[in-house]
């Protein structure tokens, strides 16, 4: 007996538990606080995002006047295309001032030549793209569905108000009232809008019309770029760092660079992509290949380090039973060290593939933020990228854009999620006990 | 005696981790077709040694090993000698069973199938059930040979690294300390394996338990402080030790 009981507890250990509980609580505190950050970020993304995606059309008929639109009656192609989008908004505003007639529907203030500004500007260079797609259209009579102004699309989504508009030269509330009475006949609906993936970045004035179809194609290119240099590059490097190299000074001084280079802030690279890839090598600007090469340079070292820990983590009894059964080392790290590493290496390389797909810096600095309307052929045409995208919404002056970039935000998200979830099934297919 | 045949040759080996000198002056003779068991205190050298027989110390880059082995007269560390080949001759069973994870099938086949032994599968088969069957692992696989490696019991596995070493041919078995991690019934089991063993291959066994090389060993080699101290028959080492040195370790006053 130590005379004291079990019971009781001694002042040391009552000290000892209160300092658990401190600390459980502020590890507790630091995961809410985490996250109601995250749900407050989804919230407000989500919440000035998901109206991007839905988008005020006008559908009514539009005759397709050969007279017009076909001067010659050949159909040739290159006379066609010498119609400028001036004719066909004409021949929309007739249309429209036709259906409004047709329909008897009371337009109040607006004057019949003002019903066209209620449609997107770019509604001309839609029904003409679609006539010089298919010219047989042309003497027709087609059910054209145009995208309203970004004003009337704003008033539907909360952005536009009566009095708003008494002060905005683009709209009057006369339109507004207009646009409702549209709406109650059928004429103006309100839809999902797929343009937004599809459609190229439209100009200043023109939010309602603008697009991320570009900017997915050239972020598309720019990572096949990524992973097709730096996955074998990076594997490789790593492979040999860690199974092949001699250790001394010099490869010493390799791996504290490869740190080094990891934190590097991404603009640099983008000076240096500049330098090397664009002034020296002479690769054009805005290209998805000098995007994908400077986003390479970044994300290699931020793949190395984890595939080193990954060949690091494999078990060194696995080498020494292929090494004593007479395999060669180069055998050892193929026929066993990289398949056991491999879910490490994946997931590193989709983390990798990952930072850069939301990397901005580099590539504004090579010329990805310029203003591109034709959709790239291939790697070495005019891209956007996704992030750069969204860097350039939110700089507009129309408020229709930030809805757009929240939007834009959102497909990014999506594209991240979709790549974490391949790393997290990939890592669970691959993961072999030993 | 006699008309035994000296398979390894070790004369005058010195083994130096950067500045520490592990193994000094050791000169052995294993034979053909018989158990030799390295045995000393930790720390004493014995796994070094081993581990120079096929040159595994060879990825240890701190490692240097002087002095001259042969295999058959012919050196080992000679320049032209490509550690490769060197170690399909000289088969490995280590400490920890450390079985591919693969197949129980692909275990024993990979040795094989790098050196390109089999011209067919149904060769490779055969060569598979053989290795299988030496190793005493035949009738507890033979219905599920696809199964995992990793997935048998620690016993089985390591009769499992025997089945996979002894599947190239070797000539000489090397086993550093191969039931340290076993029970006594899997231990059991190696240890009689190992003495069927010894009809084909010559067998060299680094342990610390001084009742197993009694049991299983033809040779004894006692090892102390990097120095070969005695070298003889197993019943002489251990029931008449030359040196005081053996005698106190076998009689457990040092280790």
């Amino acid at each position: 007996m130590s005379g004291k009981s079990l019971f009781a507890k001694d002042a040391r250990t009552a000290a000892r538990n209160r300092a658990e509980g401190r600390f459980r609580a502020y590890g507790f505190s630091a995961i809410v606080l985490a996250l109601l950050a995250l749900v407050w970020l989804l919230i407000s993304i989500l919440g000035a995002g998901a109206p991007a995606f839905r988008q005020t059309f006008l559908t009514f008929p539009v005759t397709l006047d050969a007279k017009l639109l076909d001067k010659s009656g050949s159909g040739d192609p290159a006379a066609l295309s010498k119609v400028t989008t001036t004719t066909y908004g004409k021949l929309i505003a007739k249309a429209l001032e036709a259906e409004i007639a047709a329909r008897g529907i009371e337009a109040g203030e607006v004057k019949a030549k003002e019903f066209a500004k209620m449609l997107s500007e770019e509604s001309s260079a839609t029904l003409r793209t679609m006539v010089l797609a298919d010219p047989t259209l042309i003497g027709q009579t087609i059910t054209f569905r145009a995208l309203a102004s970004g004003r009337i699309d704003g008033y539907y989504k909360g952005r536009v108000t009566m009095e708003s508009a008494a002060l905005d030269k683009n709209v009057s509330p006369a339109q507004l009232v207009l646009a409702d009475r549209l709406k109650d006949e059928g004429v103006l609906t309100i839809a999902f809008n797929p343009g937004f993936l599809t459609m190229p970045d439209a100009s200043d004035k023109r939010p309602e019309a603008a697009g991320l179809g570009i900017a997915i194609v050239g972020s598309f290119l720019m990572m096949a770029v990524v992973l097709v240099l730096s996955l074998p590059i990076g594997v490789a490097a790593s492979v040999y760092l860690e199974e092949f190299a001699p250790k001394n000074r010099w490869t010493d001084l390799i791996e504290v660079n490869i740190a080094n280079l990891a934190a590097v802030p991404s603009i640099v690279y983008g000076i240096l992509g500049l330098a090397i890839f664009i002034n020296f090598a002479g690769l054009p600007q805005s290209a998805p290949i000098v995007g994908g090469l400077v986003l390479t340079l970044m994300t290699l070292p931020r793949i190395i380090i984890p595939t080193r820990a990954a060949l690091k983590a494999v078990p060194p009894s696995i080498r020494d039973a292929a090494l004593g059964v007479g395999a060669s080392k180069l055998q050892t790290v193929f026929h066993h060290v990289l398949p056991l590493a491999m879910p490490g290496i994946l997931t590193g390389m989709i983390i990798g593939l990952a930072q850069a797909l939301g990397e901005t810096a580099p590539l504004l600095l090579i010329g990805m933020v310029a203003f591109v309307r034709d959709f790239p052929g291939g790697f070495f045409d005019p891209a956007a990228a996704l992030p750069v995208q969204v860097y350039n919404w939110t700089t507009r002056g129309d408020p229709g854009f930030v809805e757009r970039a929240s939007g834009a935000i959102i497909v990014l998200l999506a594209f991240l999620i979709l790549m974490n979830a391949v790393a997290i099934y990939l890592r669970r297919k691959f993961e072999r006990r030993w | 005696m006699d008309i035994e045949t000296v398979k390894i040759k070790a004369d005058k080996v010195q083994v130096f981790y950067g500045e520490n000198h592990a193994i000094k002056d050791v000169d052995v003779n294993i034979l053909d077709k018989t158990v030799t068991a390295f045995i000393g205190p930790s720390g004493c050298g014995k796994s070094t040694f081993l581990r120079c027989l096929n040159r595994m110390n060879d990825t240890i880059p701190s490692c240097r090993v002087e002095g001259r082995i042969t295999l058959d007269d012919e050196d080992i560390y000679d320049p032209r000698v490509d550690p490769v080949q060197l170690r399909a001759k000289v088969g490995m069973v280590f400490q920890k069973p450390n079985p591919f994870p693969k197949s129980i099938y692909d275990n024993v086949a990979y040795g094989p199938r790098i050196h390109g032994l089999t011209r067919s599968k149904a060769e490779l088969d055969e060569v598979v059930e053989k290795s299988l069957r030496r190793a005493a692992l035949w009738n507890e696989v033979k219905d599920r040979l696809q199964a995992p490696g990793t997935g048998l019991s620690g016993g089985q596995q390591q009769r499992l690294c025997i089945a996979r070493a002894v599947a190239t041919e070797p000539e000489v078995l090397l086993m550093d300390e191969p039931c340290s991690a076993l029970d006594p019934i899997a231990t059991a089991q190696v240890e009689e394996l190992i003495d069927e063993l010894r009809t084909n291959f010559s067998v060299v066994i680094v342990t610390h338990s001084m009742q197993q090389a009694a049991r299983v060993s033809q040779k004894t080699a006692f090892f102390h402080l990097g120095n070969l101290v005695e070298y003889g028959e197993t019943t002489q080492i251990f029931t008449n030790p030359r040196d005081p040195r053996t005698e106190s370790y076998i009689t457990g006053r040092i280790g």
